[in-house]
């Protein structure tokens, strides 16, 4: 098997006195899918925003491609190949698709002009490439339906040399055919080769619809891992709810 | 996603359709209202050629400070010491021709002057900024606490040097200084020219009437002309609008957003400079309660011209209509003497207002309604 894109080993974040991750190993691979799961208030979260360079760890090591790196800005996460579409997507809605495209990392003409023509272009093109045709992309972003956002964000992190997309739920907030939306999308960046997803989500049919490989988190500890094919569903209910045995939660409800 | 033939679902729109869905529209049409009910009220006194150059005076005034206001409060943030800074700065610039620069570096020159100022007020302008980025605190709070500051210190002052709250009486700096000139002489004389050329433009003796504008004319079509161009143009617009719409959205994305407040915060600073020194320059006096209120002015007309007061929305030409709007009225009195002033003041209340509900029309339409 090839080499992991993305290597993590033994990560530690302390906020204060509180261990939100209490050493984590995780390996991503080109493309594949790997979804992180895991209770609410697990540190799936927390983990993927020190990989995006939010915080910075306590302790443990990032790994790209066998290097040892260290993140001091969202900027240098990204510069090393890192992008993040966040839980809140991270995007302005009065402002337009193109210039939410481009936030940060604007195409600058002579005196830092926007070369705003080629900007809507792009924009409207590689959003096309992943399923949407978005004919006005001076449109503002408040008007788009949250599937579609989520597609922005994603273009967007693949557009500026994503090697490896992080989504924080993205099919939380949306609809059944959304949901499906972004599923698909996810499929078609997996189906470049070259890219590693790390999936964030609640849902276990989306997990066993997209993942390659999952990673199973409880109180900032990893409590399993494996492929797609080597956890059963019994095994993967337990996992999800912190290692809990679905037999005791279901004796627990029917004792109320 | 879907619904891939998203192109089919957006109506196309007629060039007309488009001009009445942009955002300055509302203050355009205050604005010609405004021009035509002045003309006639007034007689026409109001746009004949001495009309014309004192209402573009105050217009002036009014659009470059509030140039500064609205692109401060895009970036989400408000300024109240600007009328301060108007008074500090006068103080300054009219001190230092009077007694000679600080720390004994000699006589004053309005070059001089005015930089040494203009050095002062932006230093204060990034103090601001830097207090209300690091402090995380309202600046409506922050800047509050620099209004008093800022008029305390120049009566101070004013009385410790010069023992007096005023100047007057300061040589009339542009006969020789074509700085000076620069700031507070007369401009576009061409379109005075041109105008006693066509016949009109006459004083009762049958000459030419009126020389031209007032410098400020020209600052104001300069500093709302790159204002207009950084905003709509430049990858810092970007980040100005960004950084008032969802601060930690630009923040995640790599948007220095606290350089672009304190940056904003210095060009305010710069914008009452460019106003005290104007009116220094053309009057050659100066008051301890130069700038009084204009904060407030200056915020009142950012918003009639379609600036969003929770920032991330805004338009300099929405702004310099409002600036041409609110000056007119300001002026109306001279013209028609019949007018109480105080219902200037009623009318703003009035058309802030209304303003306001418009925006927040127009944000609703944008973020679809929440
Ligand atoms: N900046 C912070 N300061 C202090 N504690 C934090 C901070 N960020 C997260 N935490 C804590 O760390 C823990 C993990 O949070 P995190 O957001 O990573 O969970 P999550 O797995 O993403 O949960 P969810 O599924 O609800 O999104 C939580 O208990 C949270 O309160
Ligand atoms: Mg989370």
């Amino acid at each position: 098997m090839a080499d992991p894109y993305l290597r993590v080993e033994g990560l530690v974040k302390r906020f204060g006195p509180f261990t939100a991750l209490g050493g984590v190993d995780l390996e991503v691979f080109p493309g594949e899918v790997h979804c992180l799961l895991g209770d609410n208030g697990a540190g799936k979260s927390t983990l993927i925003k020190t990989l995006a360079g939010v915080h910075e760890p306590t302790e443990g090591k990032i790994y790209i491609e066998g290097k040892s790196v260290e993140f001091r800005s969202p900027r240098d996460a990204s510069d090393a190949g890192i992008g993040t579409v966040y839980q809140d997507l991270a995007i302005n809605q009065l402002l337009s698709v193109t210039r939410n495209f481009f936030m940060g990392r604007e195409l600058k003409g002579p005196l830092g002009t926007l070369r705003m023509d080629e900007m809507n272009k792009i924009a409207h093109d590689e959003m096309l490439k992943i399923g949407i045709d978005f004919s006005d992309p001076t449109q503002a972003v408040g008007t788009m339906s949250g599937g579609q956002r989520q597609t922005l964000a994603i273009a967007r992190a693949i557009y500026f040399g994503a090697k490896v997309l992080i989504l924080d739920e993205p099919t939380s907030a949306l609809g059944q055919k959304q949901q499906m939306g972004v599923l698909k999308t996810i499929k078609k960046v997996r189906a470049r080769g070259d890219i590693a997803i790390i999936f964030i989500t609640h849902n276990e049919i989306h997990s066993r619809l997209v993942g390659d490989r999952f990673t199973f988190l409880a109180l900032g500890q990893t409590i399993g891992a494996g492929t797609n094919a080597e956890i059963g569903d019994e095994e993967m209910r337990r996992l999800m709810s912190g290692g809990a045995e679905m037999g005791d939660l279901e004796q627990e409800l029917a004792a109320i | 996603m879907a619904d891939t033939n998203e192109a089919g679902r957006l109506k196309q729109e007629t060039a007309v359709e488009k001009l009445l869905r942009r955002p300055e529209i509302g203050s355009f049409v205050v604005m010609l209202v405004i021009i035509v009910a002045l003309a006639i009220a007034s007689d026409g006194k109001s746009f004949n050629a001495l009309g014309l150059k004192n209402n573009i005076a105050i217009i002036a005034q009014y659009g470059i400070i509030a140039t500064g206001a609205a692109v401060l409060m895009i970036a989400g943030e408000f300024d109240l010491s600007i009328g301060s800074m108007i008074g500090f700065a006068g103080m300054a610039m009219s001190m230092m021709l009077k007694w000679g620069l600080p720390f004994g570096m000699g006589d004053a020159t309005p070059i001089t002057a005015f930089i040494v100022t203009l050095a002062m007020t932006l230093a204060l302008g990034w103090l601001i900024g830097t207090v209300v980025v690091r402090s995380g605190l309202s600046s409506f709070i922050v800047t509050l606490a620099f209004l008093f500051f800022l008029r305390g210190v120049t009566e101070v002052s004013f009385r410790l040097i010069n023992k007096s709250t005023q100047i007057s009486g300061l040589p009339d700096y542009k006969e020789e200084s074509w700085f000076a000139n620069l700031l507070g002489g007369d401009v576009f004389g061409w379109f005075y020219d041109l105008w006693f050329m066509l016949g009109g433009n006459l004083n009762r003796r049958g000459e030419q009437w009126v020389e031209g504008f007032d410098a400020r004319f020209l600052w104001w079509l300069v500093i709302a002309g790159v204002a207009y161009f950084v905003l709509s143009r430049t990858q810092i617009g970007n980040w100005i609008y960004a950084t008032g719409d969802n601060k930690e959205a630009a923040r995640a994305n790599g948007v220095p957003v606290n350089r672009v407040k304190i940056g904003l915060f210095m060009f305010t600073a710069f914008c009452a400079t460019m106003f005290a020194a104007c009116q220094v320059f053309d009057t050659n006096t100066s008051d301890a309660a130069k700038g009084n209120l204009m904060e407030l002015f200056a915020i009142a007309i950012a918003v009639v011209g379609g600036t969003l007061m929770t920032g991330g929305f805004g338009s300099v030409i929405g702004v310099v209509f409002g600036a041409i709007t609110v000056g007119l009225v300001a002026n109306a009195v001279f013209f028609i003497p019949a007018i109480d002033g105080a219902w200037f003041r009623v009318f703003l209340g009035g058309i802030l207002l209304a303003a306001v509900f418009a925006n927040e029309r127009i944000r609703k339409r944008i973020t679809g309604g929440i």
